[in-house]
C-alpha cells in the first residue's frame, strides 16, 4: 500500500525569460511526505521553498513552469493533471494556510460570507447549515464568540484571529494535505507559538499531513518529523528533524544554526556567513557546489563538481563532499561587552503620554492611550532594547522621541536640551543628534534616488553648499562603514537585495554622525544570515563610531544579543526594565515571562 | 451603519452651505461686473434714459453691490429667485420645470457610462495580453477622443436620419399630454401608469444620454481594468484560488467588489463634468432642460436666471458627491468601523 501523500521525484522548476532563455529555479528536488507526518522545507528567501508549495497547486508566478520530474499527490500526477481536476482537489483534499493572514481574507466580505462560499463548494448548500458548520469549525480553532465573528470583516480581527479563521477553513474539508507557507512569520512571538500548537492539534484531529515551509530552522526542527533544507534551488540536506538540528551534515545548515541568537544558551558569537545567496543569473556561471563561494569548508573539489544528495553513514542525506568538516564550524564565546561609561544621560524621557482620538458615529469619540506614562533614561553609547507585541506602543515611542509626533504630556530631553522645542534651530540640532532607521527598507528608500544621494541626504539641509565631490567622498566613506562595496553608490534601491537596502538605511542614519540611533524592527523580516550580518555590523559600528542605540524589536533573542538593557512594553506601559541579563534571566513581570516562554527561551 | 451614514450626511451638508454661499457670491459679482444693463434690457427700445434710471432704482441696481447681494440672498433663501427679464416669469418655476429634466438626463447618462464602463472594464481585463485586448484598448481610446457633442451629432445622423430608429428632439412625442407630478418624466409616466408613455420618454432620452455617457465610460473602463490588475495580485485572490474557487467567481465576487471602490470615486468626480456637458447636448437635441434655459438666459443677459441656474448646477454636483460618499461608506466596510 502506498502511504505517501505528496511525493516529488527530481522536480525541476524553471523561469522562462522573454528571449527564450531558461533559468533553472529548482532542480533535482525529491521528497516523500508520508500520511500523518509533517515535512519541513527550510531555506532563506530565494532558496525556492515557496516555489514547491506553489508547484503543488500549479499556481506558479507568471513565467515559471515545471520543467521536469514528477510531483504526485496520493499517487496522482499533479503536473500533467487537467486544470479542472486539479481545482477539484484544491480546497478539498489539498488546503493552504497563507503567510499574511490579514491580507489573505477578502476585506470587503464578512468572515461568514467567505466561510460560507468555501462550505458551499464543499457541498453544503443550505445557508443555515453553512453557518452551523462554520461556527463549529471556528470553535474547533478556539475562537470565542464564533457567531458574532461570522458577521465581522477581516479588518476587525487581529492577525492571529485571521490566521485561526484561515486554519479553520483549511481543515473544514478534512484535507489529506495541508501546505502552510510561513504561517507565523507575520505574527507576534506569543501568537506564533499558539498558532503552531493549533496547527499541530488540528492535523492530529483531522489526520492531515502537513508541508511546512519556513525560514526558521529551529521552529521546523521542533514541529516537523523530517526536514529538507534548500539552498539556491537545490536540496542540500534531508533528515530526521531533531537530528538535523543537533548534528547538521551540510555546512549551510550548520551556518544557519549558528546564525540564530539564542535566548537561553550561554552567549556565543553569531556565525556570519559572508556574502549572499547567488541570484538566478549568477548561478548560471557558477561551477561546482552552489554554496562553495560562501562555505568555510570549501575545498578544490567543491568548486569543480556539484555534489549529489547522498545518504550519510550516520543517517540523513547531504549534498556535500566534506560532511566530516561540518561540525568543525564553530563560533567563539561572546566577549563580554565593555560596559559603557555611564556619563550624563543622553536621552531622558519623563512620564510621556500619547493619546489618539478616533471618531465614530455621529458624535462618538474615543481616546486611545498609546503611550502611558513612560519614563526611562539612555546613556551615551548605551544599547537599549524595547520589546513587546505589536500594538504595545514600541513604534509610537520611537516616533515621539525622534519628534515625528508630539507627546500629549511629559518631557523628553536630548543632550540636555528640551526635545519638544518646535523651533527650527532646535529641530535641526535634534536631527544631528538623533537619527532613525525604519523597519521596511523597501519603502524607506526613495526609489528614484541613487544610493550615494540617499546616504548623504542629511547633508542637503545641513551643508547645502557642499561641493559634489565632497559629498561623493562622504558617501563612499559611509558605504565602506556599513560594509558595502563602493560600486553600489551609483545604483538605485531596486537594484539592491534586502540586506543591502537595510545597510544603506543604516548608512543614511549614520551620515550626520548621530549620538542616538533609533532602530525600529530593522532586522525583522530579514533572513537569519542577513540578520546575523546586521547584528555584527551594529556591534562593530558601536566600537568604531560610538553612539547609543534604542533598538525596538519583537525578537527577544536578538535584543539579548545586542543590548545591555531592555524595556518590556505592554499596552503603552513599560512593565519591566533593567539589565538584559537580569530581565531575561529572572523576569519579574508575568508578561515578560509569557514573552520569554513564547520565544522558546 | 445607518448612524454613520446620517453622521456623514449631516457633516457634509454643513460643509455644503458655505460652498453654496461662496459659489453664489462669485456668480453674483461676476455678473454685476459684466457690461450689461439688465434695466435697459428689460425696457422697450424706445424708453428714455430717465425711464431706464427709474427702472434701475426699482430693480435695486443703484445700491452698493454687497447690499444687492444681501437682498438677493435673503430672497433666495425664502425660495424667491426673482423674475426672468426675458420670459417675464418667476425664475423658480422655470428652474422647477427644467432642473428635473436635466438631472434625469445626466443620471441616465451616468448609468449608461457605468454600464458600458463596467462591461468594458471586465472585457478589457478578460482580454488582457491578447491581440483582441490591444484592439479593444485602441477602440476605447477612439471612444474617449471624440467629444460628446460630436457623438450627439453622429447619433442624430445615424439613428435619427439615415436609419430612423429613435426620436431626437424634445422629451416626449407631441401626441402625449405630459403628466406633471415630480417633473422627472420617467417617474411621472410610471405614476400615471402609462408604460407606452414611459417607453416614449425613454426613447427620447437614449440618444442624448448615450452621446453624453460614451466618453465618460472610457475612464471608468480604464480605472476598473487597472484596479482589477492590482487586485488580482492580492493575497486574498491567491488564497481564494488555492481554495479552488472558480475563476469567474473570483473575478465577479472577490475582485470586482474590491475594484469597484476607486471606480466609484472616479464616477463622483466625473459627474460634475457630465452634468456640465448636458448644456451642449440639450441644445443639439432641443431637450428642454437647464442647459437650454441657460443658453437662452445668456443670450438675453437674463441675470436672475443665470444666477439661479449656476446655483442649481453647484447644488446638484454637491448632492451627488454626498451620495457617492455615502455609497462608498456602504461598500467599504473598512470605513465603517471606528479605527
Amino acid at each position: 500500500m502506498n502511504t505517501s501523500v505528496l511525493a516529488a521525484e527530481n522536480l525541476a522548476v524553471e523561469s522562462r525569460l522573454r528571449e527564450g532563455r531558461r533559468l533553472p529555479v529548482l532542480a533535482g528536488i525529491s521528497f516523500t511526505l508520508e500520511a500523518g507526518k509533517v515535512l519541513g522545507l527550510v531555506g532563506e528567501s530565494g532558496a525556492g521553498k515557496s516555489m514547491i508549495g506553489r508547484a503543488v497547486a500549479q499556481l506558479l508566478p507568471p513565467g515559471f513552469a515545471v520543467a521536469g520530474g514528477a510531483l504526485a499527490f496520493a499517487g496522482r500526477d499533479l503536473v500533467g493533471m487537467a486544470t479542472q481536476e486539479r481545482r477539484a482537489l484544491l480546497g478539498r483534499e489539498i488546503a493552504f494556510i497563507p503567510q499574511e493572514p490579514l491580507s489573505a481574507l477578502n476585506p470587503v466580505m464578512t468572515i461568514g460570507a467567505q466561510f460560507g462560499e468555501h462550505l458551499a463548494r464543499l457541498g453544503i448548500s443550505s445557508e443555515a447549515r453553512q453557518r452551523e458548520e462554520a461556527r463549529a469549525m471556528l470553535e474547533a480553532v478556539h475562537l470565542p464568540r464564533a457567531t458574532e465573528l461570522l458577521r465581522q470583516f477581516p479588518h476587525e480581527l487581529s492577525g492571529g484571529m485571521c490566521q485561526r479563521v484561515l486554519i479553520a477553513m483549511a481543515f473544514a474539508s478534512k484535507p489529506k494535505l495541508v501546505i502552510a507557507d510561513e504561517p507565523t512569520t507575520a505574527l507576534d512571538a506569543t501568537i506564533q507559538a499558539r498558532i503552531i500548537a493549533l496547527m499541530d492539534e488540528m492535523r492530529h484531529a483531522y489526520g492531515a499531513s502537513l508541508l511546512f515551509i519556513t525560514h526558521d530552522l529551529r521552529l521546523a526542527a521542533n514541529f516537523c518529523d523530517e526536514i529538507l533544507v534548500l539552498y539556491a534551488g537545490r536540496a542540500v540536506e534531508k533528515g530526521e528533524a531533531r537530528e538535523l538540528l543537533s548534528a547538521p551534515l551540510h555546512p549551510y545548515t550548520r551556518c544557519l544554526q549558528l546564525a540564530v541568537p539564542s535566548l537561553s544558551a550561554p552567549a556565543r558569537e553569531l556565525f556570519t556567513l559572508p556574502g549572499e545567496m547567488p541570484g538566478l543569473t549568477t548561478l548560471q556561471t557558477l561551477a561546482g557546489c552552489r554554496f562553495a563561494p560562501r562555505c568555510p569548508n570549501a575545498g578544490e573539489i567543491c568548486r569543480k563538481e556539484e555534489p549529489k544528495l547522498l545518504a550519510a553513514a550516520q543517517g540523513g542525506e547531504a549534498a556535500c563532499f566534506r560532511t566530516e568538516l561540518t561540525l568543525k564550524i564553530k563560533t567563539g564565546d561572546q566577549a563580554a561587552p565593555a560596559m559603557p561609561k555611564i556619563t550624563a544621560p543622553l536621552l531622558l524621557v519623563e512620564k510621556i503620554q500619547k493619546r489618539y482620538r478616533s471618531r465614530h458615529g455621529l458624535f462618538g469619540k474615543t481616546e486611545v492611550l498609546a503611550i502611558d506614562e513612560v519614563s526611562f533614561a539612555l546613556a551615551e553609547n548605551e544599547f537599549v532594547g524595547v520589546v513587546g507585541e505589536s500594538g504595545s506602543g514600541k513604534s509610537t515611542l520611537a516616533k515621539l522621541i525622534i519628534g515625528l509626533e508630539p507627546p500629549s504630556a511629559g518631557r523628553i530631553e536630548l543632550c540636555g536640551s528640551d526635545a519638544l522645542d518646535r523651533s527650527e534651530t532646535a529641530r535641526r540640532r535634534r536631527i544631528e543628534t538623533a537619527q532613525m532607521v525604519f523597519q521596511d527598507p523597501q519603502s524607506a528608500l526613495n526609489p528614484r534616488r541613487r544610493v550615494a544621494s540617499i546616504v548623504t541626504q542629511v547633508l542637503e539641509a545641513a551643508a547645502p553648499r557642499l561641493p559634489p565631490d565632497e559629498r561623493k567622498r562622504r558617501a563612499a566613506e559611509l558605504l565602506a562603514e556599513v560594509g558595502l562595496s563602493a560600486e553600489l553608490a551609483a545604483r538605485y534601491p531596486s537594484q539592491l537585495s534586502g540586506g543591502q537596502k537595510q545597510r544603506v538605511n543604516i548608512a543614511r542614519a549614520l551620515c550626520a554622525a548621530p549620538k542616538l540611533l533609533i532602530a525600529d524592527e530593522i532586522v525583522s523580516g530579514l533572513d537569519v544570515s542577513v540578520q546575523a550580518q546586521l547584528i555584527a555590523l551594529l556591534r562593530r559600528l558601536r566600537s568604531e563610531l560610538s553612539f547609543a542605540l534604542l533598538f525596538i524589536s519583537h525578537d527577544l533573542a536578538v535584543v539579548r544579543k545586542l543590548c545591555e538593557r531592555v524595556l518590556v512594553m505592554r499596552h503603552g506601559k513599560v512593565v519591566e526594565q533593567g539589565n538584559t541579563k537580569d530581565v531575561f534571566g529572572a523576569p519579574q513581570h508575568p508578561y515578560t515571562r509569557e514573552l520569554l516562554a513564547a520565544s522558546g527561551g | 451603519m445607518i448612524v454613520q451614514l446620517l453622521g456623514l450626511f449631516g457633516r457634509r451638508l454643513v460643509v455644503a452651505i458655505p460652498i453654496l454661499l461662496i459659489v453664489s457670491a462669485l456668480v453674483f459679482v461676476v455678473l454685476r461686473v459684466l457690461p450689461v444693463d439688465p434695466a435697459a434690457m428689460s425696457m422697450p427700445p424706445n424708453a428714455t434714459q430717465a425711464e431706464i434710471e427709474l427702472k434701475r432704482q426699482e430693480m435695486g441696481l443703484d445700491r452698493p453691490l454687497p447690499e444687492q447681494y444681501a437682498i438677493w440672498l435673503g430672497r433666495t433663501v425664502r425660495g424667491d429667485l426673482g423674475a426672468s427679464i426675458h420670459f417675464r416669469r418667476a425664475v423658480s418655476s422655470l428652474i422647477a420645470e427644467t432642473l428635473p429634466a436635466t438631472v434625469e438626463l445626466a443620471l441616465l447618462a451616468m448609468l449608461i457610462a457605468a454600464g458600458l464602463g463596467f462591461a468594458g472594464g471586465l472585457l478589457l481585463f478578460h482580454l488582457r495580453g491578447t491581440w483582441r485586448g490591444e484592439a479593444a484598448d485602441l477602440g476605447s481610446t477612439v471612444l474617449m477622443s471624440a467629444p460628446d457633442f460630436l457623438w450627439g451629432l453622429m447619433f442624430i445622423l445615424a439613428f435619427g436620419v439615415l436609419w430612423p430608429l429613435l426620436p431626437f428632439t424634445g422629451r416626449l412625442a407631441s401626441s402625449f399630454a405630459r403628466p406633471v407630478h415630480t417633473g422627472f418624466l420617467l417617474l411621472d409616466t410610471l405614476i400615471e401608469g402609462r408604460p407606452d408613455m414611459f417607453l416614449d420618454a425613454l426613447k427620447h432620452m437614449i440618444l442624448p444620454a448615450t452621446a453624453l455617457g460614451l466618453a465618460f465610460s472610457v475612464p471608468i473602463m480604464r480605472v476598473l481594468r487597472s484596479t482589477l490588475f492590482e487586485v488580482e495580485q492580492a493575497d486574498y485572490i491567491r488564497q481564494a484560488r488555492l481554495r479552488g474557487v472558480s475563476e469567474s467567481r473570483i473575478l465577479l465576487r472577490h475582485a470586482l467588489k474590491n475594484a469597484i471602490l476607486p471606480t466609484l470615486t472616479l464616477m463622483g468626480v466625473q459627474f460634475g463634468f457630465l452634468f456640465g456637458g448636458t448644456l451642449l447636448i440639450e441644445v443639439i437635441y432641443s431637450y428642454p432642460g437647464l442647459g437650454n434655459l441657460m443658453v437662452d438666459a445668456v443670450r438675453n443677459a437674463d441675470l436672475p436666471i443665470i444666477q439661479a441656474v449656476a446655483l442649481a448646477y453647484a447644488a446638484v454636483v454637491l448632492i451627488i458627491n454626498i451620495v457617492v460618499d455615502g455609497l462608498y461608506l456602504v461598500l467599504n466596510p473598512r470605513l465603517r468601523s471606528a479605527r
